[in-house]
């Protein structure tokens, strides 16, 4: 049997699906290969501080970080939202950061774990809160939201989903807890 | 060079060909090899192997980039198969993209196709029932088209034939309007779906809330083993292809079946432009095709041709295949090929919630099937504003949610651990349109598309028969929710073209008469009667049943009995 070459590197897992690298190499770029957001790294490592704020780690279960749902919120805004909303949600990224100098005096990712979260619902709740801003996070959480629940994690570790019940019961009692 | 042109005529000709491998020419090309008939089935698109070709059967939700959800390039460049439900990111690749092969709306009209071997077969929801005499005899009885030649007695057995074999679950519901099959067990109602069905049949005469019958392997008898078919296991994931076998499609049932006769040649990238009509010999002696490869153009030549490209498309070959004889399009001397097009109205849906003493079930696994109401309106005589009727697929189904409003650590419990919900109750129509000559398509006299096939012209609408049916449809459902205790009703448009019901239906319509309809009680072309149409194409009205089951039905009575007429020479 010959022993299988490692190859290292070569697909980034987000939630338990694969996005291409980019591969440009550049390390003010994206980590993932995408075709209509221009993203650099910083912006890219804020939006990681930002979908960990709306989904962190907690006792025994991983956060959205360490699931690279921030990567899978790119893929989908990258594929399946329209030009106009990619444009908020880079504008609407930005001005998160720039909420957090005004409100905080320092960058979002220098920010507390209660500023930020604070600052999240503000921006969420608050009907005066910048459009973009709104629009971005609106965006980032239904997708965030989305890759957890879709994961594996969730589907086959927390046993969400079945994929081949084999049976139906439409008088199952519905248990007590 | 004489005697290798006729080698290669010789290899070009068989005793039958069928045009297109879907539901209906699957069918055809089982009946025909089976019987020793050396067969050629043409199909425009790739060959599909069941399983083998299922790429996505086996993935999980977070296996697909996109969780399901088609990127907004596919779903721009193709906006209208986008809006059919059934077209996902785990399922895409079994439909047409639009501009594949374009078409011109002279009135918006969706036009949901399936170009691979097995056609639509591989993503079609499976919903099966016979018509009754109450069907067949609609357009005599109302005044409107022609007299279907043919009555319940004359199919029966078809239905029987075709339902043993692709196996389809029912329940012997005993009703005049919607015949017993040969049945595999039920799938059960549900609480809510039962309680529904008490409650109907408690205040309304005539009205029925049935197990769904549908082309769904619930307990395998010997032949569908032997198709290599097994038990469907509650995925509903049917689209993608099912790696049991467990629902019908021509790819894990018919075609395999064809194949192993040795009498079955599949020919996948073959596009046929027209039939060819010899005027000496008056009848039809083979097709043209377009090598979607080569892009070259092959004759292939038999005795017998069955039309199977699906309704829509049938027209498009019939009135392609001009000659001296019949200068309109093929068998087309009554000049109504193409006219008197029609479909199912799925215009309206009504949901509700239920709340009460059923809370206490829900539903475990999951029913392929679902539940059905057969229509109940002008079923022994005329008795509303409207012509005719609509039958409805019904369901009551409880799901998981979680409240998404917090931030934080509370999302993600919320998340985690999910809440049930409530019952949900939704129901959506279909109804019988009334085939009119102003619905049509025919052939842009200019435009043609890569084949060299000019570009169809399709015209296709609703009338204000549908528009009094639809409203009726929300006043009795509203009404029978109520009457059931549903709370919270609402009724809603779909607003959908015609086409996205995906049961367009004539152009080629059966008849007694020559003079007003292209095919006969056999599905024969009156005017040229070794070509058969058994798809979508030949039905002279539409009725309410989801009419696959019937294209199988007539392909395989047509196949046996031009086998019969092969043999007595008839043909
Ligand atoms: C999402 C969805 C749900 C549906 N649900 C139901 C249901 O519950 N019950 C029901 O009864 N029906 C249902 N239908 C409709 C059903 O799929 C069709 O009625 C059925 O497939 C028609 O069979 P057919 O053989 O006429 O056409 P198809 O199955 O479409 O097959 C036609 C074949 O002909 C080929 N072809 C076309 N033109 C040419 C040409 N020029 N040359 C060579 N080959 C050609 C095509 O590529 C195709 O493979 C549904 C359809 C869809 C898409
Ligand atoms: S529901 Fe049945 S037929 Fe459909 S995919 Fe699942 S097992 Fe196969």
């Amino acid at each position: 049997m010959q022993r299988r070459t490692v190859i290292k590197n070569i697909v980034i897992m987000a939630g338990g699906i694969a996005l291409l690298p980019s591969c440009s190499g550049d390390r003010k770029k994206a980590s993932i290969l995408l075709k209509n957001l221009n993203t650099s790294a910083e912006q890219e490592a804020l939006l990681a501080e930002i979908a960990e704020t709306i989904l962190p780690e907690t006792g025994g279960s991983p956060g959205a970080k360490s699931m690279n749902l921030h990567l899978f919120t790119m893929k989908m805004v990258d594929d399946c939202h329209t030009a106009e909303e990619q444009k908020l949600f880079t504008k609407g990224l930005n001005k998160i950061d720039q909420i957090a100098e005004d409100k905080y005096g320092v960058s979002f990712a220098k920010c507390t774990p209660e500023q930020r979260k604070e600052l999240l619902v503000q921006v969420a709740e608050d009907k005066s809160a910048p459009k973009e801003a709104a629009t971005f996070l609106k965006i980032t959480k239904q997708r965030v939201i989305q890759g957890f629940t879709n994961s594996k994690y969730v589907m086959t570790d927390l046993k969400q989903y079945e994929m081949v019940p084999g049976r139906y019961n439409g008088y199952f009692p519905v248990e007590k807890n | 060079m004489p005697q290798l042109n006729t080698d290669s005529i010789k290899e070009r000709t068989f005793d039958a060909i069928v045009i297109g491998s879907g539901i209906s020419g699957g069918w055809s090309a089982k009946e025909l090899t089976e019987q020793g008939i050396k067969t050629l089935l043409l199909e425009r698109g790739r060959d599909v192997k069941h399983i083998k070709d299922y790429p996505t059967t086996n993935k999980l939700p977070y296996e697909f980039e996109h969780r399901g959800e088609v990127p907004l390039e596919i779903r721009e460049k193709a906006p209208i198969v986008s809006r059919c439900y059934a077209f996902r990111e785990d399922t895409m690749h079994f439909f047409l993209k639009d501009k594949e092969h374009e078409y011109i709306q002279e009135k918006p009209f969706d036009w949901i196709r399936g170009y691979q071997v097995g056609g639509k077969s591989l993503i079609w929801a499976r919903q099966t029932q016979r018509w009754s005499d109450l069907d067949f005899e609609g357009p005599k009885r109302d005044g409107f088209v022609v007299d279907w030649p043919i009555r319940y007695a004359d199919i029966a057995p078809w239905y029987s034939h075709v339902e043993k074999f692709a196996g389809i679950c029912g329940n012997k519901d005993g009703l005049k309007e919607l015949p017993d099959g040969e049945f595999l067990p039920s799938y059960p109602l549900n609480a809510v779906e039962d309680h529904f069905r008490q409650q109907v049949s408690k205040k309304y005469k005539g009205r029925y809330v049935i197990r769904a019958r549908a082309a769904h392997i619930s307990k395998p008898e010997p032949i569908h083993l032997e198709q290599g078919r097994g038990q469907c296991q509650n995925r509903t994931l049917c689209q993608r292809g099912c790696p049991f076998g467990g629902y019908f499609s021509s790819n894990a049932s018919t075609i395999p079946w064809a194949m192993k006769t040795g009498n079955l040649t599949l020919r996948p990238f073959s596009v046929v432009h027209s039939i060819i009509y010899d005027e000496q010999k008056g009848r039809a002696t083979g097709v043209r095709v377009i090598d979607t490869n080569t892009k070259e153009e092959i004759e292939y030549f038999a005795k017998v041709i069955f039309v199977n490209a699906s309704a829509i498309n049938t027209n498009l070959i019939l009135l392609n295949s001009t000659s001296r004889r019949f200068p309109n399009g093929l068998g087309n001397d009554c000049s109504l090929l193409g006219k008197y097009v029609a479909f199912h109205h799925y215009g309206g849906r009504v949901s509700a919630k239920y709340e009460g003493e059923l809370d206490k079930f829900r539903t475990d696994g999951r029913n392929p099937a679902g539940c059905y109401i057969p229509r109940f309106r002008n079923v022994y005589k005329q008795e509303t504003n409207f012509l005719r009727g609509y039958a409805a697929g019904f369901s009551a189904s409880r799901g998981f949610y979680s409240d998404t409003a917090p931030i934080g650590e509370q999302l993600k419990e919320n998340l985690i651990n999910r809440k049930l919900s409530g019952w949900n109750i939704g129901s959506h129509m279909m109804g019988e349109t009334i085939p009119k000559k102003s619905n049509y398509v025919k052939l842009d006299p200019d435009k043609k598309d890569e084949w060299g096939v000019p570009l169809l012209r399709v015209n296709v609408d609703f009338d204000d028969n549908d528009e009094k049916m639809l409203q009726d449809y929300f006043d009795q459902f509203s009404e029978m929710y109520a009457e059931a205790g549903f709370t919270d009703i609402k009724t809603s448009r779909t607003n959908n073209p015609p086409g996205l019901d995906i049961h367009e239906m004539g152009g080629v319509r059966m008849g007694h008469d020559p003079k007003t309809s292209l095919l006969n009680k056999w599905n024969q072309l009156h005017a040229c009667k070794n070509v058969f149409v058994t798809d979508g194409a030949c039905m002279t009205s539409t009725s309410t049943q989801n009419p696959s089951l019937t294209y199988m039905a007539f392909s395989a009575r047509s196949a046996n009995y031009a086998i019969d007429q092969m043999k007595k020479g008839n043909l």
